[in-house]
């Protein structure tokens, strides 16, 4: 796994490539896809970290931003998705420190599909802000963000689907669910659609809730303790991120390293 | 000996007494049925054992093998050997019943329960209780049906061996055959490891099978007269009146029904009295 620290321009290879990001300053890093990817971004270290990437025609990309980091991670994100290109981004919070992440993607040309996840397992504070322009005709964009919000956890997601005049025959969807295990926690969600076309499909779904008491109940009647319980739903609730991946060693990576960390978490 | 004594229990669902001093004491190795008319507290006394938090007991007591339960959180209760088949058994999306059962066994071991011998016992139930091939790998009860949801909990059952078994109407939804599997299961484990059981039961024929060497009549939150196996029979044969005229008692859904409608004809009693305690 190559390590960066410091700014640098990123052209992935063909097929799936890891990068280590341990920076004591903040990082500039422009990526771009040319061919199809699956990469893998580990977060150890990072206090600012600037992100802009292009995928160009015809290319399918994913990429994973994992976040270890111990530190606060504060991202300002651009990617840019051209003619039938098709970008999937996964990111998996389940670290105990906070993030500020921003980010835009832009549908640039006909054809264009984004997918943006998050998991996030929340114990500090988590703000998000994920803006997907359809800046293009039959342009698809998507956004799903699923959380467990902890004990000392503070969530805010500002998700927002927006659909330029003139980008016909464009879809914009989102989703984002928020899991609460006490009382007196505040999440936040705004989901936002900006549409000034008419020719469109677009759709959003939220909730935040708490964790049904029945179903606690009858998980402790079979001898879990309450944190078994917590780790065992949020594993659940924030496990299927690691679908979007489609190479299996990231996939079964991620998982196990998910499961350890929602375990340590509920313990807590 | 693990006995389960339970003493002048009263028990509040939303501030409504439901249970008014229940006395019961179950021995090792005993099989009790629990009858009575519905809405007079048998499930109420069922959850209050486990410790459903929706119950609140207001006076009394219960022991088990030595131990104040009301002073155990309801994952204690379990590690110390009670187990409630319940009558609607939760759906949780996103966990595996693989996943549940190994944490739930693990919880009662002083080491994690190797892979191996997990499957080979899992697959073992599974065939046990003629369930698919892959109820490991489904979400705990989710899209079951109400008959396969009824076996699962004795497929939990027989994972975690309790020493005292409580079944809360486990036989309604099932069909005479799965009746027939589920009873099989409670016997084979009753007769090898002496596991006490409490059921609750409507349907004869599940009783016939399981065969209780005691039963308790409970109305309006009281048991109002226990026997042998010859009780539950003549509550099959005759119902309930011939006890509310000799003990002199009127049961709870009609209580209520005589206090808030008293002269309507075409009512659900059944129906008006589950309205109370929604």
């Amino acid at each position: 796994m190559e390590t960066i620290s410091t700014s640098k321009t990123i052209i992935p290879a063909a097929g799936y490539s890891a990068y280590e990001i341990d920076a004591a300053e903040a990082v500039r890093l422009e990526l771009r896809a040319v061919s199809g990817c699956d990469v893998f971004f580990r977060i150890l270290r990072c206090p600012k970290l600037e992100i802009e990437s292009v995928t160009e025609e015809g290319v399918k990309a994913s990429v994973l931003f994992y976040n270890s980091s111990g530190e606060t991670l504060n991202t300002e994100e651009v990617h840019n998705v051209k003619k039938d290109a098709s970008l999937t981004i996964a990111y998996g919070e389940c670290n105990g420190a906070d993030t500020f992440r921003t980010v835009r993607v832009n549908l640039q040309e006909s054809g264009a599909n984004a997918l943006l996840s998050s998991a996030s397992l929340v114990n500090e504070k988590k703000e998000y802000r994920i803006d997907v322009a359809n800046l293009a005709p039959h342009t698809n964009g998507e956004i799903r963000n699923f959380a467990v919000v902890l004990e000392k956890g503070r969530l805010m997601i500002d998700a927002i689907g927006r659909i330029v005049k003139g980008a016909y025959r464009s879809e914009s969807h989102q989703t984002s669910r928020a899991l609460s295990f006490a009382e007196g926690q505040r999440s936040e969600i705004l989901p936002e659609l900006l549409i000034d076309e008419n020719d469109v499909q677009a759709s959003h779904a939220m909730s935040i809730g708490r964790v049904d008491e029945d179903q606690l109940y009858y998980m402790m009647s079979r001898g879990l303790s309450v944190q078994q319980c917590t780790s065992l739903i949020s594993t659940g609730y924030l496990m299927p991120i690691t679908k979007v991946i489609e190479n299996e060693e990231l996939r079964n990576m991620l998982a196990e390293e998910m499961e350890r960390k929602i375990a340590e978490l509920c313990s807590m | 000996m693990k006995t389960l004594e339970i003493k002048n229990l009263h028990v509040n669902v939303e501030d409504k007494e439901i249970l008014k001093g229940v006395d019961l004491t179950v021995r090792e190795n005993e099989i009790h049925a629990l009858m009575g008319p519905n809405g007079n507290g048998k499930s109420t006394l069922l959850a209050a054992i486990m410790g459903n938090p929706k119950f609140e007991v207001t006076e009394g007591e219960i022991w088990y093998d030595g131990k104040n339960l009301l002073e155990m959180p309801v994952n204690e209760r379990s590690i110390a050997g009670i187990f409630l088949a319940m009558q609607y058994p939760q759906e949780i999306p996103g966990v595996t019943n693989s996943d549940f059962l190994r944490a739930a066994m693990n919880v009662r071991r002083e080491s994690p329960v190797p892979l191996f011998t997990f499957i080979k016992a899992i697959e073992k139930t599974i065939s046990d209780l003629q369930m698919k091939e892959d109820l490991a790998h489904r979400f705990l009860n989710e899209g079951f049906s109400g008959g396969e949801k009824k076996r699962n909990e004795i497929v939990q059952m027989e994972l975690l061996k309790p020493s005292l078994a409580m079944l809360d109407e486990i036989d309604s939804g099932l069909d005479v055959d799965a009746i027939k599997i589920v009873g099989d299961a409670i016997n084979r484990l009753h007769e090898e490891t002496g596991m006490s059981v409490i059921i609750v039961s409507h349907y004869e024929r599940f009783l016939e099978m399981i065969r209780p060497q005691f039963t308790h009549v409970l109305v309006d939150g009281r048991i109002v007269c226990s026997g042998g196996p010859e009780l539950a029979n003549r509550i099959d044969t005759e119902g309930y009146d011939w006890i509310y005229k000799e003990y002199n008692i009127t049961p709870a859904a009609e209580a209520d029904e005589l206090n808030r409608r008293p002269a309507s004809i075409g009512v659900c009693a059944v129906r008006e009295s589950v309205k109370g305690l929604e």
